[in-house]
């Protein structure tokens, strides 16, 4: 057993789970929404999952939440069988697309789904207030929601995810709709969170946020996980190198091109590719011995998306 | 608590949809009429009846204005009622906000009773208004307490709340406020007022014995609310009731369904 499992305690596991729709027309088989899937949480993490538009993302988050049922497999959270409702007490859930009632104030909203996780008016209460003032929605906190923005109801509902002080927090697509500093704040909020203990389930498709916050992510493709692992695992390194340079003459751009295979982008970068450190200090030397400087040499990293594309089109 | 919250939830609801506003007019404006018939009366006829049979006379004018007040309730209030709750749970079942409900700590049968008593309770709170006013000025006007009038606001209630458990079944597997809306009303207004008249009426056209069944098998398995309404009339004018069957089998009915919404509601994917 690697030594992080024995340190972690695992929050949401589930073991050959599946999920069949039942089609809608009578001639199309059943659409099979997850295929044994078999995945594992630990307490305090971020996990992002990622997939393409149907892949079963939203579906894998309704069955965690009781909100759509198993066809088979197991799940447990908090080490008990979901059918035991009770780990709902410790859960947060900001649902893709949530709607609240519209005729509530911001305020009134919280304070009723507060009460709806069990909490008392009195915690409720201050607990409105404050997280109103995280998301940054405390001047509308009057208003009704049917006045809301997008990106105003989806700070409300990120609010409304953490009014019962929850353990584990499933946020389905976060930052839909909201603008670039608002991404930013909620980035922040995750962070924060994370750092107090929370376990987060993150489902997104903005691909370089999940790359700024996540540690760990499972790929889904058509029900089925297809990758999981470390953020920094699965965005490995490549044998890229960016340097920076002084200018280069004529002479020293012709050999960098023909000998060393480099990629010019510029009078003072290029890009050179070579998997063996040898290789790449004869190259720096001949650069000195032409009196060229070196300014900066960077070892490029793939992204996730590159990888998430690639994965994904090599399936499909 | 939870349940608690749920259940208050319809009455913000209802108020949010201006349904208390509808009834609350509504009332008045019957209540208004009631005051003006009443002092009409008093000033012409009332006065000479009172004269010619006495006491007797004033108390068979309050019991028939009571009468009176049933029916135009049964028919007025039941129709707005069914009206404005229809929406309660089609509204609850929309993409975005059941997701939110059901991943709270609150399980779905009770999910569903919540919506139910928060429901009947609307309408015993708004039945208690009206009837009770309508009573308290009867009875100011003619210093005749007549009590059973009250129950009536009990039998209203029942009425309701049979037709309500349809309501919640039908919302559910269809999601739509319009059919649940003609359903419920063809079955107060159509379906229940012929079933109930079914001897003197259909059968004296029909004589076939197996339709005659079939209308029988109908008329006690479906709610009887127009039969509920004779026996709360039959209470205020002080006639014997004949029998309380329409009562318990639409009870039993009203369990029946809530319970299969229920179990319709709990295996079902949102
Ligand atoms: N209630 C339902 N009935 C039938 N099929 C469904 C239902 N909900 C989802 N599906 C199907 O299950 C599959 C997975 O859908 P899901 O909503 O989980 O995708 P997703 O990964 O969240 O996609 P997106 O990125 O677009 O949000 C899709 O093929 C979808 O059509
Ligand atoms: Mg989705």
């Amino acid at each position: 057993m690697p030594v992080s499992k024995l340190n972690f305690m695992s929050i949401i596991s589930t073991n050959n789970l599946s999920k069949e729709y039942p089609s809608k027309s009578f001639s199309k088989e059943k659409i099979l929404a997850l295929n044994n899937f078999s995945f594992e949480v630990e307490s305090g993490e971020i996990f992002g999952i990622l997939g393409p538009n149907g892949a079963g993302k939203t579906t894998l988050i309704k069955i965690l939440l009781g909100i759509t049922h198993r066809t088979k497999g197991d799940i447990k959270i908090f080490d008990k069988d979901i059918a035991d409702e009770s780990y709902k007490m410790k859960v947060g859930y900001l649902p893709e697309n949530h709607k609240f009632p519209n005729y509530l104030t911001g305020e009134q909203t919280l304070m009723f789904f507060g009460k709806l996780s069990g909490m008392n008016s009195k915690d409720a209460d201050a607990r409105t207030a404050e997280y109103l003032k995280l998301v940054d929605m405390e001047k509308w906190k009057k208003t009704k929601i049917k006045k809301y923005s997008k990106g105003m109801l989806q700070r409300l509902g990120l609010a409304q995810s953490m009014m019962n002080n929850p353990e584990l927090i499933f946020l389905d697509e976060p930052t839909d709709g909201v603008d670039p500093i608002g991404r930013k704040e909620i980035r922040d909020i995750l962070i924060n969170l994370k750092s107090s203990g929370k376990t987060i389930f993150l489902n997104s498709h903005l691909l370089s946020e999940v790359e700024l916050i996540c540690d760990r992510v499972a790929i889904l493709n058509k029900g089925v996980l297809v990758k999981t692992g470390r953020v920094e695992d699965i965005t490995a390194v490549t044998n890229d190198y960016k340097f920076m340079t002084s200018d280069l003459d004529e002479n020293t751009l012709n050999l960098l091109l023909s000998k060393y295979k480099a990629v010019i982008k510029s009078r003072n970068e290029f890009l050179y590719n070579s998997p063996d450190t040898e290789e790449m200090n004869k190259m720096i030397d001949f650069l000195r011995g032409n009196n060229i400087l070196i300014q900066s040499i960077v070892r490029e990293k793939d992204t996730l998306e590159n990888m998430f594309i690639n994965l994904i089109e090599k399936q499909n | 608590m939870i349940f608690l919250t749920l259940m208050l939830s319809t009455f913000r609801e209802a108020i949010a949809k201006k349904i208390f506003l509808g009834f609350f007019a509504i009332s008045t404006l019957i209540i208004l009429i009631f005051l003006f018939l009443i002092n009409v009366d008093s000033v012409e006829g009332m006065v000479n009846m009172m004269e010619s049979s006495g006491e007797e006379g004033i108390k068979q004018l309050v019991i028939g204005f009571q009468v009176a007040m049933i029916n135009i309730s049964y028919l007025l209030i039941i129709t707005f009622c069914l009206v404005s709750v229809s929406s309660f749970i089609p509204s609850m079942l929309e993409k975005g906000n059941i997701d939110l409900l059901l991943s709270k700590p609150v399980s779905r049968t009770n999910i569903i009773l919540a919506k139910f008593s928060g429901g009947v309770v609307l309408i015993f709170v708004s039945l208690v208004y009206l009837i009770g006013l309508v009573w308290l000025i009867l009875s100011l006007k003619s210093g005749f307490w007549h009590v059973p009038f009250l129950y009536s606001i009990f039998w209203l209630t029942l009425s309701f709340a049979v037709v309500y458990s349809l309501i919640i079944f039908i919302g559910l597997v269809s999601q739509s406020t319009v059919l649940s809306i003609i359903i419920s009303l063809f079955l107060v207004f159509i379906i229940c007022p012929i079933l109930s008249v079914r001897e003197e009426v259909i059968f004296s056209l029909v004589s076939n014995s197996t339709v005659q069944f079939i209308i029988n098998f109908l008329y006690y398995i479906l709610p009887k609310p127009s039969d509920i309404n004779k026996i709360s009339m039959n209470i205020i004018t002080g006639e014997s009731v004949v029998s309380y069957m329409p009562v318990y089998s639409s009870v039993i009915f009203m369990l029946a369904v809530l319970s299969v919404s229920v179990w319709y509601f709990r295996k079902k994917d949102y």
